[in-house]
């Protein structure tokens, strides 16, 4: 048992620090789907922003190759010492809320606001930290005029206080495929079942 | 199609929205109008020391402002109409609407045509975040933080600390209290800063590149901080200056907006690095 705990720990931390491989584009982790050209987007559509982020796989990408499955968002930091680990926390409780073959289909996209210290290297120690599959799970940085921006299309305030903290309001947002917003969820420690039935509702209309 | 979402907004905020879309700052002296809109040439600020209406617990009361450039006026109809004739997509009929709601440049005739509701020389409103943003780029500026701006606008007519100034103060309070009259007024007719920036008050709101900073703590608790701290009775209580009235609707203004939302007394003006 001991050993097989042992290897599975192995193999995660492999396939974490390995990245991304070339792989078919279906199977492959958010980090690491080609971009289609020529793709246009809906007017609601998070994904007309031409930004660029830094994942922690080391990759610069834009927000676009997450289209077409839907992502549940929360922005973040990883020094934070008192709401983050809180949030992350409610997202993994969708996640576990979530039906098995809903699960397969839905990514989980954290997004920071420190655009100073959380570097590829940062976020991938958070990910090894919060133990967040690369399968499913997309963690980004990105310049702070483009933080902002998104922040704002989400609703999201934020400041960074005289400690180096970032204070900010707790908001989870549900993307459907086109990545247009479909559902909100404000506060820390909120039950996961309303966003839960509403990604699955989402997968049924795919 | 998807139904836009917002969070719902608390009452008060609905409210505020509501009174201050109303109550918007009446202008001080005003001019004939002129012939041809004026240049919206950019001012120099000096660096200085800001202290902020609100210090959230643990924060010392004022902070450094560097120098930086500001426009001596906001942007008018005319300056938006070269910006959106150059930018296709920021004309209303190609905007997008995440970018900008469905009241973007409600008041003008058409996508190329201020018209007679929008004169050449009066400030552009009905301009989301976003469009504000983008006309700043284009000019090759950016939008002022919102410590910035509220820097800016203590300057007085005669003195720096304008709060040492009693004739600005008046000016202030008359502004503030007086009911919008139904036309906007011109920009620049306003008797100037001691810098030469005119229409910080009582012109129009202006968007700031933070607008979405104001809260003042998130952490672990269900909704962001400043809506307490700033309009619950103990709120108030961490004001530097709670006579600081004008500055006080701001912060709420500020706080009630979304990045999305055109408002007809909303406009901007745009800042850049010395």
């Amino acid at each position: 048992m001991k050993a097989i705990l042992t290897a599975s720990l192995c193999l995660c931390l492999c396939l974490a620090f390995a990245g991304c491989r070339t792989r078919p584009v279906a199977a492959s982790p958010p980090c690491c789907r080609e971009l289609k050209a020529g793709q246009s987007y809906t007017d609601s559509s998070l994904y007309q922003l031409d930004s660029l982020w830094s994942s922690d796989a080391g990759k610069q990408i834009s927000l676009r190759v997450l289209r077409g499955r839907p992502q549940v968002v929360a922005m973040f930091f990883t020094r934070c010492e008192y709401a983050c680990p809180l949030i992350v926390n409610d997202l993994k409780k969708i996640e576990a809320a979530l039906p098995e073959k809903v699960r397969q289909q839905t990514d989980f996209l954290l997004v920071s606001f420190d655009s100073t210290n959380d570097h590829a290297e940062a976020l991938r120690a958070y990910r090894l930290r919060q133990k967040l599959p690369m399968q499913r799970w997309t963690l980004v940085s990105g310049k702070a005029d483009d933080v902002r921006e998104l922040a704002a299309l989400l609703g999201v305030n934020y400041r960074l206080d005289a400690r180096g903290q970032f204070a900010h309001s707790n908001l989870i947002t549900l993307l459907n495929v086109e990545g247009e917003i479909t559902a909100q969820q404000q506060g820390l420690n909120q039950s996961p079942e309303e966003m839960a039935r509403k990604i699955v509702l989402l997968a049924g209309q795919r | 199609m998807v139904s836009r979402h917002h969070p719902p907004m608390h009452a008060w905020t609905a409210g505020l929205l509501f009174l201050l879309v109303l109550l918007r700052p009446a202008y001080g002296e005003e001019g004939a109008a002129k012939e041809s809109p004026p240049k919206a040439s950019m001012v120099e600020v000096p660096a200085g020391t800001h202290r902020p209406l609100f210090v959230p617990p643990g924060e010392t009361n004022s902070v450094q402002v560097p120098v930086f450039r500001l426009d001596r006026h906001p942007v008018t109809n005319g300056d938006y109409l070269e910006f959106v004739s150059q930018n296709p997509k920021w004309r209303r009929s190609q905007v997008k609407r995440i970018f900008a709601d469905e009241n973007y440049l409600r008041h003008w005739a058409g996508d190329l045509e201020p018209g007679e509701a929008a004169m050449s020389n009066q400030p552009v409103t009905w301009v989301s975040w976003f469009a504000a943003k983008a006309y700043a780029q284009w000019q090759g500026k950016r939008l002022p933080t919102v410590t910035e701006w509220e820097y800016a606008a203590t300057h007085g007519f005669s003195t720096l600390d304008g709060s040492k100034d009693p004739e600005f103060q008046a000016a202030i309070r008359r502004w503030y209290s007086t009911p919008s009259p139904t036309s906007l007024p011109l920009v620049a007719q306003g008797r100037a800063n001691i810098l030469g920036i005119h229409d910080f008050h009582g012109l129009v709101w202006e968007w700031t590149a933070d607008f979405n900073s104001s809260l003042v703590t998130g952490d672990a608790r269900g909704n962001s901080g400043i809506e307490r701290q700033l309009f619950c009775g103990a709120g108030s209580a961490g004001n530097r200056n709670p006579s600081d009235y004008p500055a006080f609707l701001r912060y709420g203004f500020r706080s009630s907006l979304k990045a999305s939302y055109c408002i007809h007394n909303l406009g901007f003006r745009c800042a850049a690095d010395l």
